[in-house]
């Protein structure tokens, strides 16, 4: 057995532990993103999240990330000042609620009477498959139409006969 | 028929929500948005006056307290002025404090309207809108009626109506003798 033999017989494991090695990388990477998700958001993005999902308390349809005024600028101060102190987004979300209520925050809460934009749609949706689903099988379950002649006894080929001749009879019978 | 009644009486039930839902909807003022602070306690604040030493709400606890939320470029806050000149003058020996808390001007500007206007309540300054913030203020003017336990009993958007406002604090005054 030669060199070259065995460097011949060895390349299919090297190869074998190379694909191995380059599937375990693709899982671990599918693994990170899937896991980590994004980067960590800069304190200004997070600061932009926030307040694009908070309304803008004197201006009509702005968020207070969109609105110039005065006020909308004091609401990103403090709460740049809250993620300073280290409080979550959704601790800075409930405190705006708190003085404001409900209708700062841009899209309404899932919960309460207002979890209903949400909820009714599907229920709406679900009833009307429900209810098309139904006429359907009714639809189909209807019984269908009987042919002409349906539920007459069958005649005899003798009596078919005498039929045709007496109606064959009437009509020569009929004037004209 | 048992069916049909019972789908009839489905969409009569629909039907019925439906109008009061609108007849709710139509009733109400959609201008006018509920505070969640009427009947929970007064945000506490430290405010320094315009002409006088900090105002801390804390320790006006035991006397009504009217918050009023003004500026000097406000037109609707020249309207209410009287208003709220009258209620001070008449309560202010009764165990009712009005404070004005300026809102996004400036120093110069509130001196000015002050002495224009013939203020003679206690105005602070509240120059990083902090106070505007915990008491969710939507504009100016925006008025807080604090009772004698700290709490948030009525929120008047717009300017407020001195014989409302009388009434309301010697309800509260009456209801707490001291």
């Amino acid at each position: 057995m030669n060199a070259a033999g065995t460097l011949r017989r060895a390349r299919p494991g090297l190869s074998g532990l190379l694909v191995l090695i380059a599937l375990a990388a693709a899982l671990a990477t599918l693994v990170i993103v899937a896991v980590g998700g994004h980067p960590p958001a800069s304190q200004a993005q997070q600061v932009q999240q926030i307040a694009a999902g908070l309304h803008c308390p004197i201006c009509k349809d702005l968020s207070v990330a969109d609105s110039p005024a005065p006020l909308a600028q004091r609401m990103r101060q403090e709460i740049t000042q809250e993620l300073r102190a280290g409080e979550s987004a959704d601790q800075i979300r409930a405190g705006f609620v708190a003085a404001y209520g409900d209708s700062v925050l841009m899209s309404p809460p899932r919960q309460g009477v207002a979890g209903a934009v949400y909820y009714l749609p599907l229920l709406v949706l679900a009833t009307g498959v429900i209810t098309a689903f139904a006429l359907l099988r009714r639809w189909l379950r209807a019984p269908q139409p009987d042919p002409p002649g349906a539920g007459m006894p069958e005649l005899s080929a003798a009596r078919r006969r005498a039929v045709a001749k007496a109606v064959a009879r009437l009509r020569e019978e009929e004037p004209g | 028929m048992r069916r049909r009644t019972w789908l009839l009486a489905g969409v009569a039930a629909t039907v019925a929500v439906i109008v009061a839902l609108l007849m709710t909807g139509l009733g109400r003022d959609p201008s006018v948005i509920a505070s969640p602070l009427v009947g929970r306690a007064a945000p506490n604040f430290t405010l320094p006056q315009l002409d006088g030493p900090p105002v801390t709400l804390s320790k006006l606890r035991g006397q009504v307290v009217v918050i009023n939320f003004w500026a000097s470029w406000c037109a609707e806050c020249q309207v209410e002025q009287a208003a709220l000149d009258q209620t001070w003058q008449h309560f202010q020996d009764s165990g009712v404090v009005v404070i004005g808390v300026n809102f996004e001007d400036s120093t110069g500007a509130a001196h000015s309207y002050v002495r224009a206007h013939g203020v003679t309540y206690p105005v602070v300054e509240d120059a990083g809108s902090q106070a505007a913030l915990a008491y969710g203020l939507r504009g100016v003017p925006e008025t807080f009626v604090v009772n004698q336990s700290g709490r948030v009993v009525n929120r008047v958007f717009g300017p407020v109506d001195a014989a409302a406002l009388s009434s309301e604090i010697n309800s509260m005054l009456l209801a707490s003798p001291r």
